[in-house]
């Protein structure tokens, strides 16, 4: 029997699948449209669609991968349940102040964001521990009873409790949380020692209360996703995508969706890290250019770059995820005159209408349109439908929208647009980098999306990177990079004390509860000894400072001596790698104490590319490169020789490579392509 | 006019790259700041920016943080370069640092720093940096006293001088001025911070010689300062033209209990824009004056929050611009005053500006915003008898403008902070926050209510620990607009043993006990248009939420 695993990335306007049979080693790829009001019905229907091309049944599945952005959506949406939170009496608003900084420095409409949860639904309950875990004002058992009927008065759907202190000391949140799920056990509870027991109560605040609105959210998903499945066949394990470049299991997803709000960069990022253990390459910059965004993220000593804190519509989440730099720019960013300016982005003309070109009523001009009108796309590729590139209308367009307002030609004006975005581009990437203190001439650059392939060499240079990576299956890059993810569990517990000699049995103590835990979590997911591992990290900081880096604990439990100074040198060590010193001799503090834990799922093997025959170029096309048209040669990317020298546009079923002059192309073993800059 | 010939000949698409190109400079010198400075103050409170110049010392692209620091570093260049050091004194490898007020600088905390950028063998550009550093010696600690009379008082003041000469420091001059200030390692560090951004600067401008040749890029910057120039005087050739007065007060200087008016009528003509300042009074004896930089940075503030949106801020925004101002007078302080809480009056500028301007843009401009930074300092010991000092800024409501209620505790204005959190605070310090929540009935009334301001309670958990505030606006209330009611004014109490007493709004030093509490109560922000026009379905909302208790008459 053919077993497989599956790999599904649902996006705004696709969903891709890829497909791996474990044992020939072979990928099929497939993409379906996403189907917005329930992306489960795309999935199941994508599932069917791709067995059949795998000539394969659901029921001989072994694993399915799915990234999903159902809580993503809602809180771009602003969709939520009524929730109500229970707070701290005298702390209600903590929610509604948030930090009060404000991003637009000079706009005079700059507001804040409407609170996750209205005032008359947020609660107070008379009780209070001290920033030292002490009881200040306890909480009277009697008042459990009136808050219960306050709460069931507001009719909630789900509920938060987040109290002052209570990542020191939880006692007064777990009363009230075993209270309330005694007493109404069909109300979803969140609870903040449970979702992130961190300092700093707002942003404890704001992601217990999100966790609390996407529980209802969440779970009716899974609810309707489990029935499909079940309906197609579908017999094995479905693991979920989670913002830290692992997965979950479903139940645990019921219980933290929070853990699910990042994952969009997640499958990219781990196809990344693989790329480059298989390159043997330290450190790559990974660039995921779609049609509507530019998602940078990092391989850095062979890791993901992961950061404890994120954000999603100006909101803090705090659960760990993959770190990543954002820009609005991609095919379909659209081009505009602002007072006389041109503009690239950030909005885009999406999937519908789209790009001119794909005449789907487009009437924005866009990349892809500059793209076509520079020669960049083969005029005779075929779109869906049996449609070809519109390029009198894009062309006719351009001139009157860009072109003419800004006294230059078509050509020029298309160029211009490229420029700007391969600018905004580079600045994204240099952005990345120079927030870590790294130096692009220790990156090389890795190019996947959409339109990854058109763009990667240009923005490189403006970089000053000259080695570009282009994997095979750039369109389902994301999705391929389900195919390896472990399932982990991040767990944490709040230091508040320095790194010494003298805290040593307190740390030792939170580590083997930690340890515990995640044994207990480990064994729920039904995952082997040989297969757990977990890694100690510590948060840091100088005492003073108002900011903590995340360091690697060295191996086995914490003690005095080797294990303690290697802690404190890798500190130092990395805080003067980000920040430009260290301070050997002061005093350190311990912020928070973190455990990952990791079940390893059954490894697969990189499917080996099969001999491109190498053959001549398809033909000649005209494309305009430094400030002329000249003709190049269009090559299939199914069979390309060993070398190549630019330029020259090479064509795959979903995506366009664009090699510059002055750059060279090598096939690699593996089916990807390598560009080098002026090297032959 | 010549010049704008000459620019006629940058392409379009050119000119857009350089301008993001020179903005992406200035934010990765911020970075570079951001990244290695040592001071709290730089890494949470962000009051630091950045600036790239052209040759002749004209600002072409910057990166503040705060509005305070709007063009703020322009002035600054040009005094310098019209004094001791004239563009051509300028070798490769200086750097030429200042903090004097009365050299075209802020207040004494604010270290500028810059350096010139050299291609082809030719002075290509500038580069600058303007870093809030910790304390500069002085009465006070943080050089932020709120009683000083002098600037002698406020600190440390350097005169431009080379600290750096082709690239070989003044170890002497360094070694001076760290024996100056209270914490030499955090000067040292934030200092190398800033000099390493300088040189990030130099490099960014060097590689873009390098990619576009130094006379395409001077050619460039020539096309950009015109550009802005253009447009914002087409923006102003849109408001009618005409002659627009506003009148706001000052509380008190912290040493006497008199106000002090700010008094700003706007003219336009045609496409000119002329602010005339020179009805303010004058200077205090109080820290609370604004050099004439200071408050040229709360006029671009005003201007450009009103008109400039999708305009690039260069020296080209000047060019429409006239400010008038009378030396001697609390917006252009002279030698010797006190200058160290400028931010008071650059405050009170930038509302009553928007005040001035309102008439010209209805709809447009919000009713006042609280208007201060609420500026509050504890100093106790810990367990171990080591000092401690937490210094924590708060905020109130922004005004209410035509279809919207005002935003309730919000960072808005000349400054743009974030708070401490509360279990940062009880961390770090003995300390218990009570209370920290939104003010009931803060906001002005109107038919859009203004944002509501807030309260904050500390309780002194140590023997004993002493208390500051740089406050304002506990007298004139932030006013609201046509029809609408202003804000509630700020407030401070003392708590003790159940008898409340009000403390007024300056205070250095005040010696508190064991379970004393202070208590703020942030402004509220104006209201706008007539109270009995507000929607009673809105009234309702706010009666629910408690945002107004419904006894307010």
């Amino acid at each position: 029997m053919p077993r497989f695993r599956l790999g599904c990335d649902i996006g705004g306007t696709f969903t891709d699948l890829v497909l791996l049979l474990e044992e020939e080693g072979r990928l099929v790829l497939h993409k379906t449209p996403t189907t917005p009001e329930d992306p489960s019905h795309g999935l199941a229907r994508g599932l069917l669609e791709i067995c059949a091309l795998a000539g394969v049944r659901p029921e001989e599945g072994s694993l399915l991968l799915h990234g999903t952005t159902i809580a993503t959506n809602a809180v771009l949406e602003g969709r939520f349940p009524r929730g109500v939170l229970i707070t701290t009496e005298g702390f209600r608003d903590v929610l509604e102040i948030g930090r009060h900084a404000r991003r637009d420095l000079y706009g005079l409409d700059a507001a804040p964001l409407p609170p996750l949860i209205p005032r008359p639904l947020r609660l107070e309950v008379r009780e209070r521990i001290g920033a030292g875990g002490e009881v200040v004002i306890p909480l009277e058992e009697s008042a459990l009873g009136d808050l219960a009927a306050r709460l069931v008065a507001l009719a909630p759907e789900t509920v938060a409790v987040s109290l002052l202190n209570a990542h020191v000391n939880p006692l007064h949140e777990q009363r009230i949380v075993a209270f309330l799920r005694e007493r109404l056990p069909h109300l979803p509870v969140s609870c903040g020692s449970e979702i992130n027991p961190e300092i700093r109560e707002f942003e404890r605040t704001a992601s217990t209360v999100l966790n609390a609105l996407l529980m209802p959210v969440v779970a009716g998903y899974l609810d309707r996703l489990e029935s499909r499945l079940a309906a197609c066949g579908w017999r094995a394990p479905v693991l979920l995508v989670q913002s830290n470049g692992g997965v979950c299991r479903p139940q645990t997803a019921r219980r933290e969706p929070l853990r699910l709000l990042l994952s969009g960069p997640s499958g990219g990022a781990a196809a990344a890290r693989r790329f480059a253990a298989r390159h043997r390459l330290p450190h790559l910059l990974a660039c995921d250019l779609g049609g509507t965004s530019f998602d940078v993220s990092l391989v850095i000593d062979g890791a993901v770059a992961v950061t404890p804190t994120g954000e999603i519509a100006g909101r803090p989440v705090r659960t760990p995820m993959v770190e990543i730099h954002t820009i609005g720019a991609g095919g379909g960013s659209i081009a505009r005159l602002a007072k006389g300016r041109l503009q690239v982005g950030p909005e885009s003309a999406g999937a519908v209408p789209g790009p001119i070109a794909y005449g789907r009523g487009g009437t924005s001009p866009t990349v892809t349109d500059a793209d076509l009108l520079l020669g960049r796309l083969d005029p005779g590729a075929e779109l869906a439908g049996g449609l070809r590139l519109e390029r009198e209308r894009t062309r006719q367009i351009f001139a009157r929208e860009l072109a003419s307002p800004l006294g230059l030609g078509v050509e020029e004006a298309a160029r211009g647009v490229l420029t700007l975005l391969h600018t905004a581009m580079a600045h994204a990437l240099r952005r990345a980098l120079f927030s870590r203190g790294l130096d692009p001439r220790d990156f090389a650059l890795l190019a996947f999306g959409g339109a990854g392939g058109l763009h990667a060499i240009e923005v490189a240079e403006e970089v000053g990177i000259s080695r570009v990576y282009f994997p095979e299956a750039a369109e389902v890059f994301s999705a391929y990079g389900l195919l390896g993810l472990d399932l982990t569990h991040e767990l944490a517990e709040n230091g508040g004390f320095l790194l010494e000699e003298a805290a040593l049995p307190r740390l030792a103590g939170q580590y083997a509860a930690l340890l515990a835990r995640a044994r207990a979590r480990l064994e729920a997911d039904e995952i082997p000894d040989s297969a757990r591992h977990f890694r100690l990290s510590l948060d840091l900081r100088y005492r003073g400072q108002a900011f903590e880096l995340t360091v690697p604990a060295p191996e086995g439990p914490p003690q005095a001596g080797a294990w303690l100074s290697a802690l404190r040198e890798a500190f130092d060590a990395e805080h003067l790698r980000r920040y430009g010193h260290a301070h050997p001799g002061a005093v350190v503090e311990v912020v928070t104490v973190r455990l990952a834990a990791i079940g390893t799922l059954p490894p697969f093997r990189h499917p080996e590319a099969p001999p491109s025959p190498s053959a001549a170029p398809l033909r000649l096309v005209p494309l305009y490169e430094g400030g002329e048209w000249r003709d190049v040669p269009l090559r299939s990317r199914s069979a390309l020789p060993a070398e190549i020298e630019g330029p020259a546009l090479i064509v795959e079923p979903l995506t366009t490579l664009y090699l510059k002059s002055g750059w060279h192309l090598s096939r690699l073993a593996d089916g990807s392509l390598l560009a080098k800059r002026g090297e032959a | 006019m010549s010049g704008a010939r000459k620019t006629e000949a940058v392409g379009v698409i050119e000119r857009e790259v350089i301008a993001h190109a020179l903005t992406a400079v200035a934010e990765e010198m911020a970075l570079t700041i951001w990244r290695t400075a040592h001071s709290s103050i730089v890494r949470e409170l962000l009051d630091f920016s950045t600036a790239i110049f052209d040759a002749e010392g004209r600002l072409l692209a910057q990166s503040a943080r705060i509005p305070q620091h709007l063009n703020s570093m322009g002035a600054a260049l040009a005094a310098l370069l019209a004094g001791r050091f004239p563009p051509e004194s300028f070798t490769p490898g200086d750097v030429v640092v200042f903090n004097d007020p009365y050299h075209g600088g802020q207040h004494i905390p604010d270290l500028l720093a810059f350096r010139a950028a050299f291609a082809e063998g030719r002075r290509i550009g500038f580069v600058g940096v303007c870093c809030h550093h910790l304390d500069m010696g002085g009465m006070a600690a943080g050089s932020y006293a709120a009683r000083a009379t002098e600037i002698f008082q406020e600190g440390l003041r350097i005169p431009p001088l080379r600290l750096i000469t082709a690239g070989r420091r003044e170890a002497a001059l360094i070694d001076l001025i760290a024996h100056n200030v209270r914490m030499p390692e955090a000067f040292l560090g934030d200092l190398e911070a800033e000099l390493a951004a300088l040189e990030i600067g130099v490099r960014g401008l060097g590689r873009l010689a390098a990619r576009y040749g130094a006379a395409r890029l001077a050619l460039t910057a020539e096309a950009l300062l015109d550009l802005s120039e253009r447009l914002l005087r087409e923006a102003i050739a849109a408001l009618p033209d005409g002659r627009y007065g506003f009148t706001d007060f000052i509380d008190d200087d912290g040493l006497s209990d008199r106000p002090y008016r700010i008094e700003a009528v706007v003219e336009v003509a045609g496409d000119t824009l002329t602010v005339d300042l020179t009805r303010s009074d004058e200077a205090a004896r109080g820290p609370v004056n604004a050099t004439r930089a200071s408050t040229l940075s709360a006029v671009s503030y005003a201007v450009l929050a009103a008109l400039g949106e999708g305009i690039p801020v260069n020296a080209g925004c000047e060019r429409p611009l006239r400010v008038l101002t009378r030396p001697g007078s609390i917006v252009d302080a002279r030698f010797p005053a006190p200058v160290a809480n400028r931010i008071v009056t650059t405050h009170r500028l930038a509302t009553t500006l928007l005040g001035a301007l309102h008439p010209l843009l209805p709809g447009r401009i919000p009713a006042a915003y609280y208007g201060v930074s609420y500026v509050v300092s504890f100093k106790t010991r810990d367990a171990a008898g080591r000092p401690r000092v937490l210094v924590e800024i708060e905020v109130g409501g922004g005004g209410a403008r035509a279809g919207r209620d005002g935003p309730n505790a919000f960072s808005l204005g000349m400054h743009n902070n974030a708070n401490i959190p509360v279990e940062m605070v009880e961390a770090g310090m003995p300390l218990r926050v009570r209370r920290y929540g939104l003010r009931p009935d803060s906001g002005g009334r109107g038919e859009y209510r203004g944002g509501l301001g807030l309260i904050r309670e500390w309780e002194v958990l140590a023997e004993e620990a002493e208390f500051s505030a740089n406050l304002e606006r506990f007298r004139f209330r932030p006013y609201g607009l046509a029809g609408g009611g202003a804000g509630a004014a700020g407030a401070l109490f003392l708590i003790e043993r159940g008898e409340v007493r009000p403390l007024p709004s300056k205070i250095d030093n005040l010696p508190l006990r064991q379970g004393a509490v202070i208590r703020l109560e942030t402004s509220g922000g104006g209201g706008w248009g007539e109270p009995a026009a507000r929607d009673p379905e809105a009234h309702a909302r706010d009666l629910a939420a408690g945002y107004v208790s419904g006894t307010e008459g």
